[in-house]
């Protein structure tokens, strides 16, 4: 064989080498990496298809999703809390049920809690009752939610976050008059100094910082009606019971932040707002100062103070006739 | 001279890193991020005492690993090894415990019962395995942490769904959620060990 056709040979061959290699590759199966990739591809492919597709032919279904969502997103336990509760536990300070309670029920301190307390001091209300309000908060987070906001919607039944139209074109040096003309207050105002008729003391003792009535907002920079005291305290301070009742809410809001709602003996309620945690559940009976929550800056709030606020039958007192202020 | 350590750190990290400081604020990010520093530092110390290069250390979505050539080492140093970085946070919760410092003892506490639950690539996992192996063999070794992985991981994931649906939130479980579903049905999936 010369040369030239051994060359010849040779090449073709490699030729022969290349053509079969590149065949196999053609037939060959993706290999796993790839495979997992391509699933990958076509899963979020697919997800982004899927969505989009929703949006378009079931906006409001979607708008709905959106909400849910956001909600879900904006929720979530508090994490250092737990993490202290599971400290506390390994040291023997607490016990494994306020780890569940930090994880679960983070705005509420453990049921037993309340229910030892309510037993030690003699509650007003009877077991039952006691009973029948927690029933009525559920513990699923969205119905108890709903529920709470249900409960702050019957505190302020119109929300009249907003003072009427006339008395916020009025200038500031006429406000004092606008205060104690009770033709010129909001719906459901009172200035009227009404005789409670059972045992209450101050939720705090603290600095009045914003009064009951008319004021320019301290974030928004509008003039609303303020319909409590703002009781300014050191964070963590105490925040004691006004007077015996049963909580009737817990709950977490944008504008009150932490905040619950007791009922009271012949109508009245009040209720504690911005406070930075609530350490009663919802339903349980409690006492004239008795701890129900610890002062805060949550929500809407400028600096750590106890929102208050006094209720009738759905009627706004003012508090301060009824809190000593520093 | 010993071989440079590669650290890596993942995209996924930074994002869950991220998303969990922005659900939960940068002061439990920082006792998370603690906790781990003193669990990796269990796992270096002991590596090193026994004579081991740490090559490698990434950091995932799904944790911190540390890379070694753990060829050389015995049932009993690998599981030395394995075991410290639990209990440097065990350590690390005691003394935090006795100085007040319940959180981040928590978060410690937290880390150290995750990473002994018997799921590879969890520490108890790994620790599961070589336990089994020494005692009855590596057969014996990887049947045990498949099974126990499978189930552990199924409860885990369980527990995470729960709390995800009963608090209404707390998103940011999900992508443990998801890990622990892929480590429970990974030896099956990729058929490892058998």
């Amino acid at each position: 064989m010369t040369s030239r056709q051994a060359g010849r040979r040779l090449m073709s061959a490699r030729t022969q080498r290349r053509s079969s290699r590149s065949r196999v590759r053609k037939s060959e199966p993706l290999a796993a990496k790839d495979l997992r990739l391509m699933m990958r591809l076509v899963a979020c492919g697919g997800i982004f298809v899927a969505l989009v597709a929703a949006k378009l032919l079931l906006p409001a279904k979607m708008a709905g999703f959106n909400e849910k969502l956001s909600a879900a997103m904006e929720r979530n336990m508090d994490v250092q809390a737990v993490f202290s509760a599971v400290g506390r536990a390994f040291s023997g300070e607490e016990g494994v049920a306020e780890v569940y309670q930090a994880v679960f029920h983070p705005e509420e301190e453990a049921l037993q809690t309340g229910a030892v307390s309510q037993a030690e001091a003699g509650a007003p209300l009877s077991a039952g009752e006691a009973k029948t309000l927690a029933e009525t908060v559920s513990w699923s987070p969205e119905a108890r939610d709903g529920a709470a906001m249900e409960a702050l919607r019957s505190f302020r039944p119109e929300a009249p976050e907003e003072a009427p139209s006339e008395p916020e074109a009025q200038s500031a040096s006429n406000l004092a008059y606008v205060l104690y003309s009770q033709e010129n207050l909001p719906e459901s105002v009172s200035m009227e100094q009404a005789i409670l008729g059972f045992d209450y003391c101050a939720p705090v003792a603290g600095t009045l910082s914003s009064d009951f009535g008319y004021r320019e907002h301290p974030t928004e920079g509008e003039e609303r009606f303020h319909y409590g005291v703002d009781l300014a305290a050191d964070a963590g301070t105490e925040v004691r019971c006004f007077a015996d009742g049963a909580v009737t809410a817990v709950g977490d809001s944008s504008s009150y932040g932490r905040y619950c709602v007791v009922a009271h003996e012949g109508g009245y309620s009040t209720l504690y707002a911005h406070c930075s945690r609530v350490t009663v559940s919802s339903g349980a009976a409690v006492n004239r100062g008795q701890k129900i929550a610890e002062v805060g800056e949550t929500g809407m709030a400028t600096g750590p103070h106890l929102h208050f606020e006094l209720q009738r039958e759905g009627t706004y007192l003012n508090p301060v006739y009824y809190v000593s202020t520093l | 001279m010993s071989p440079p350590c590669r650290v890596r750190v993942s995209g996924g990290f930074v994002l869950l890193a991220a998303w969990f400081a922005l659900a939960n604020g940068w002061e439990p990010l920082a006792t998370v991020l603690g906790a781990a520093a003193v669990h990796e530092l269990g796992h270096w110390a002991v590596l090193r005492g026994l004579g081991a290069e740490v090559t490698g250390f990434r950091l995932s979505a799904l944790g911190a690993v540390l890379e070694t050539d753990s060829r050389k080492l015995s049932y009993g140093g690998e599981l030395a090894a394995v075991l410290a970085g639990p209990a440097a946070n065990l350590l690390a919760a005691l003394a935090l415990t006795a100085g007040g410092c319940w959180s981040a003892a928590g978060a410690n506490l937290v880390l150290c019962v995750f990473n002994l639950l018997p799921i590879r690539p969890l520490d108890g996992g790994r620790a599961l395995y070589l336990m089994t192996s020494w005692l009855a063999g590596p057969g014996a070794g990887e049947a045990a942490v498949r099974w126990a992985g499978t189930l552990t991981a199924a409860a885990l994931a369980a527990a995470m769904g729960c709390v995800i649906w009963k608090t209404g939130g707390s998103l940011w479980l999900l992508p443990a959620l998801w890990a622990s579903l892929q480590w429970g049905a990974a030896p099956w999936l990729s058929g490892a060990g058998a």
